[in-house]
């Protein structure tokens, strides 16, 4: 029994430190680049150049403030808060609702209705760009906010409804029967049962809708043209033009186009950890 | 602490109980009984508290902050709508806005300009888009041919000769800058003509590698051992772009292999792209990859890339546009240049290939006109609003713009009123501009450019090409049969 | 408090609730995404040409199928087409094990600090493509900083990358969201039932065995979700490789959605040939899905 003991602590040892390393590796490879990019947002586009890699030698900070005038990054900032956070509010909701309709209320038309929301899931922005801008304009909600909302929203809802729907059906049928036994009305369900009990579900749809509203940068472009209405990611892009050779500026705006999503998910990260994992669990 | 307890729920043995919200155990109706085991909990520190509350008071407060953003035609005053290019990693591009846009509206207080600034990929679909919709800008910078041909080809701008002529403005320019473009009518006034073909010298690297300063081919090939050893590169280039070689060396080479009427003749069915002049190019393309004189990674180089690194000697030539220049020039607002004054006189030259091997045109470059305005067709003859635009684009090609692009090394003028050597002299320019003067002196004739008279169907198939080349995958005469077969379904449509 | 309600009543307020609920976001998603898509698939079949799109000057003409038969015979549509598969299989075969993998090592606690690992791992996850497409853009330049890495390692390195221009993309693909899949394994390697694991422990089951006869099995259903949605993200995926390679040197790292998207807007756009490429992109991700769930179906998920 001694020998076995022996034998399987070492190679523990052994194997515990290679985990270790393995993790470790992982660690450095997902920060790495992060660190490099910021690292290299305080060098002038010249000493970056001769010194790709390693630290400053001469930390400057002109180039945050150069971008961030240049990039007139507050307005798109407060853009990308205010299209975040209503969009996602908007989806949740909807998402909800739609998904206690389709799993608890049996209906014929949820085949067709449930099911062209899932087709929706497959299809590509660029593909649908180029009509959205023609009705956006023919209803006259070009270059306005709700003109952006509104498609973004729209673009939201398959995922939404597609995992809403999948997670609430979970939810014993009974609790909603002897609801509606005891004189509840679908109101009440909803709010009082619903919502609450599909929490983690509503974090997953909550975080992809946030991850996927923040970074979006293309159908800005189309549904506005007015500057004040931009959002971030477009600012960030301005600064990697085809003709850009100014790495600082560049590093700078990046930096910046990072800093607001980095600083959510650290603090809000035990909740989308969760709520990732929790939406996904079947069942 | 708020404690906001949220429940997933597993059903056991059929006993089921709720947990309200807000943490009030056995609260609400007792329906049924459920057993709890897994929860999830949202602990509302201090910390994460005052992260929602400023958040709700950002959104609250952008969202009472304008609905949106229309153009307003306040009394008496036109609103112009601007399409704009411009990009902010350009040096001086910030400046740009006050001395060209600010000006503009302070000489005219009738009119409002709301100006649409993108640039790069952005700016193209966003064109199309508009294109499609009907609903162009009254004002938008445009291409001769290229990515804009579709604004030429659909009659999307009006033809701007008529109000050239009807003011007398036709004299002020130089004639090849008002040739009609790729639609047959002017439908936009240039800055100015461009050559995409220019050589940087950096004769720094090749006096301290015992090299002579030439642009012979022959020479240059020579070259690049001596400097390999040095891990040096001999050409920097850009090609993962694919339209840079084909606009920045392949333009310039099919000039000198076909002479400076190629295309007419090609038009008028007298050349095939499978003829000698064309595979000709195409091989020494190949010649120049497989030689070393272009390494092949250049291909894994993003436009714009390398010009830093040739700037500091990590490449004795760099081939790109006339418009590079300005790139390496002072940018006013922070004092920076990738080459100073003092090495652009002292360690730079603008120049040329010369004396590739068989070529029949000597000296040549490849030159189209350049990027310019256009006025939208859908504004009606006569009216006040074509008034207004015509005025707008009228200043933006009239002397005052035109010396300021030229300072700053955007683009070279096309209005003859701006005296190019007088302002050298007076203005103490960077040496670049007053080579970049020379350099056009010296280089004639200019040959066509090949995505200004080709349609993108034939030259997208020759950009791809040329990037095959570069990476060995297809042999020249392969592309120049498959270039032959994309003209012929052209002609065909 | 009692309401008399007859079955009627019920039924009413039943369909009322429904409609309640689920048409707002219905009319709203339809409203941005159906019409433009049917708009798309019928453009698809036209001629259209450029120019205005209803009262242009050339009216717009249904021609069937031709754009389609363009599409088959065309090479680059194919090269598109492998890269998107290869993409797949870096996801399935790569983000998925190697989520797994890291989860595994968490989860089994061989590693201290597994908050701080999931964190960190996680990271890349939530960060704008934009961003990280720049970023790794400059850094596989041959003038960037890879090669000054890979030249601290092994002196005298040759910069090749050009010559396999995907490889730079698929890297990034398998950083940026193998994290993700680590999440979620995590989660429902929690919700295993232990009592089963250690009944096999104490049957005298090794590690690998545990793994292989009661983990693996139980995962066999979420491994199936998540493989779907790798596969629909990667046949979609657009946002990282055009800002990363636009298409890469002569359409190399190219996939469907930068191809249509090229046709669309690049030079003279081909709208018609561009949604009908969209239209193909979504009949594959169909037929790919439906192949997934046929092999669950098959090889069984028991949860």
């Amino acid at each position: 029994m001694n020998d076995i003991k022996d034998h399987s602590s070492a190679r523990s040892r052994i194997s515990t430190t290679i985990t270790y390393l393995v993790m470790i590796f992982f660690t450095v490879m997902a920060l790495y680049p992060l660190f490099w990019l910021i690292l290299s947002s305080f060098k002038t586009t010249t000493e970056f150049q001769m010194n790709k890699l390693g630290f400053p030698r001469r930390w400057v900070t002109i180039n945050y403030k150069d971008a961030w005038v240049r990039g007139k990054f507050p307005v798109l900032i407060a853009n990308s808060l205010f299209y975040t956070t209503v969009t996602t509010l908007a989806i949740l909701l909807l998402s909800f609702m739609a998904g206690f309709g389709f799993s608890k209320i049996r209906h014929k038309a949820t085949a067709v209705l449930h099911g062209s929301f899932v087709i929706g899931i497959l299809l590509t922005l660029q593909s649908i760009m180029v009509p959205l801008f023609l009705i956006v304009n023919w209803v006259g909600l070009y270059n306005t906010r709700l003109g952006v909302l509104i498609p973004y929203i729209g673009i939201g809802m398959p995922m939404g409804v597609y995992l809403g729907t999948e997670y609430i059906r979970s939810i014993p049928d009974a609790l909603v029967e002897s609801a509606r036994i005891d004189g509840a009305s679908y109101s009440h369900i909803f709010w009082r049962i619903i919502v609450p009990m599909a929490a983690p579900v509503g974090m997953t749809v909550a975080i992809l809708t946030v991850t996927g509203t923040w970074n979006e940068f293309m159908l800005i472009n189309i549904l506005t043209s007015s500057d004040a209405l931009k959002s971030l990611p477009v600012g960030v892009q301005k600064f990697a033009g085809a003709l850009s050779t100014d790495y600082g500026k560049q590093f700078a705006a990046l930096t910046i186009g990072l800093i607001p999503m980095l600083l959510f998910y650290l603090i809000f990260r035990k909740e989308i950890t969760k709520g990732v994992a929790a939406g996904a669990v079947k069942g | 602490m708020v404690r906001l307890v949220c429940t997933k729920y597993e059903l056991m043995n059929r006993r089921l109980h709720p947990v309200g919200m807000m943490g009030k155990k056995g609260e609400g109706k007792t329906l049924n009984k459920m057993v709890l085991t897994d929860h999830l909990e949202v602990e509302m520190t201090g910390l994460r508290k005052v992260a929602v509350l400023l958040l709700a008071l950002v959104v609250l407060g952008t969202s009472l902050v304008a609905q949106g953003v229309k153009a307003d035609a306040e009394d008496g005053k036109i609103t112009l709508n601007v399409l704009n290019y411009i990009d902010m990693s350009e040096p001086n591009s910030a400046n740009e806005v006050k001395m060209i846009w600010d000006r503009f509206e302070q000489e005219n207080p009738d009119i409002k300009i709301v100006r649409e600034d993108l640039f790069n990929e952005p700016f193209h679909y966003k064109t199309e888009a508009y294109i499609a919709s009907g609903q162009l800008p009254d004002v938008v910078y445009m291409w001769p041919s290229g990515r804009s041909t579709s604004l030429h080809t659909t009659g999307s701008v009006k033809d701007l000769m008529p109000l050239l002529e009807r003011d007398g403005l036709v004299k002020d320019y130089n004639p090849a800058a008002l040739a009609p473009q790729f639609a047959g009518f002017l439908g936009e006034l240039p800055n100015g003509i461009t050559t995409t073909h220019m050589l940087f010298v950096n004769k720094k690297v090749l006096r301290d590698n015992g090299l002579p300063i030439t642009t012979d081919f022959n020479e240059m090939k020579k070259m690049v051992p001596v400097l390999k050893a040095k891990g040096i590169e001999l050409i920097a280039m850009d090609n993962m772009d694919d339209w840079v070689m084909q606009s920045c060396l392949f333009s310039m080479v099919v000039g000198r292999y076909g002479g400076v009427d190629w295309y007419d003749r090609l038009e008028a069915g007298q050349l095939k792209f499978t003829d000698p002049w064309f595979v000709k190019s195409l091989e020494l393309i190949d010649d120049m990859y497989k030689s070393g004189m272009i390494n092949r990674n250049t291909l894994g180089s993003p436009y714009g890339a390398s010009r830093s690194s040739f700037a500091t000697g990590k490449a004795a030539f760099l081939i790109d546009g006339d418009w590079a220049t300005g790139s390496f020039m002072t940018d006013v607002t922070t004092g920076d240049a990738l080459i100073n004054a003092k090495a652009q006189a002292d360690d730079f030259e603008l120049m040329v290939i010369t004396n590739l091997p068989g070529e029949v045109v000597h000296n040549s470059n490849s030159g189209v006109v350049g990027t310019g305005w256009g006025m939208s067709a859908d504004i009606p003859a006569g009216s006040a609003r074509e008034e207004a635009a015509w005025r707008l684009i009228k200043f933006l090609q009239g002397e005052y713009v035109q010396t300021y692009r030229l300072t700053t090394g955007a683009s070279f003028p096309s209005n003859l009123k701006v005296d190019v050597a007088k302002i050298a002299r007076e203005e103490n320019l960077e040496p670049f501009i007053t080579k970049r003067a020379d350099y056009y002196n010296n280089y004639v004739p200019i040959t066509p450019v090949i995505d200004g008279v080709l349609h993108s169907d034939v030259f997208n198939v020759i950009n791809k090409g040329l990037q095959e080349i570069g990476l060995g995958s297809k042999a020249p005469s392969v592309v120049a049969a498959e270039v032959q077969r994309a003209w012929e379904a052209f002609l065909k449509n | 408090m009692a309401k008399v309600r007859t079955m009627a009543d019920a039924r009413r307020e039943q369909r009322r609730a429904y409609w309640t609920l689920v048409l707002p976001g219905f009319l709203l998603y339809i409203s941005v995404m159906a019409f433009p898509t049917i708009f798309s698939v019928v453009l698809s079949l036209t001629n259209y040409n450029g120019g205005k799109l209803f009262g242009g000057r050339v009216p717009i003409e249904l021609v069937g199928l031709k754009w389609y038969q363009r599409l088959i015979v065309d090479e680059y549509f194919y090269l598109a087409l492998k890269n998107n598969l290869w993409i797949v299989m870096v996801s399935v075969f790569g983000q998925i094990p190697l989520g797994f993998f890291l989860a595994y090592v968490l989860y089994r606690g061989l590693v201290k600090g597994r908050d701080f690992f999931q964190t960190m791992i996680y990271l890349p996850t939530v960060i704008s493509t934009v961003v990280i497409g720049i970023l790794w853009k400059s850094f596989f330049a041959p003038h960037g900083a890879f090669p000054e890495l890979m030249r601290f390692f092994m002196p005298g390195y040759e910069y090749s990358l050009s010559q396999h221009p995907m490889i730079p993309v698929l890297f990034v693909i398998l950083w940026m969201y193998s994290g993700m899949y680590m999440i979620i394994f995590i989660a429902n390697l929690q919700k295993i039932d232990n009592t089963i694991i250690e009944a096999a422990r104490i049957d005298g089951a090794s590690e690998m065995q545990v793994l292989r006869y009661v983990i693996l099995p139980a995962l066999s259903g979420v491994i199936v979700v998540t493989a779907i949605l790798a596969i629909s993200g990667s046949l979609k995926s657009f946002d990282l490789i055009f800002i990363m390679t636009a298409g890469g040197p002569a359409n190399r790292t190219s996939v469907l959605s930068i191809y249509m998207f090229d046709k669309a807007f690049k030079g003279a756009p081909n709208y018609p040939l561009a949604n009908a490429i969209s239209t193909v992109m979504v009949i594959i991700s169909f037929f790919l899905i439906g192949l997934t769930k046929f092999a669950e179906n098959k090889f069984g998920g028991r949860e």
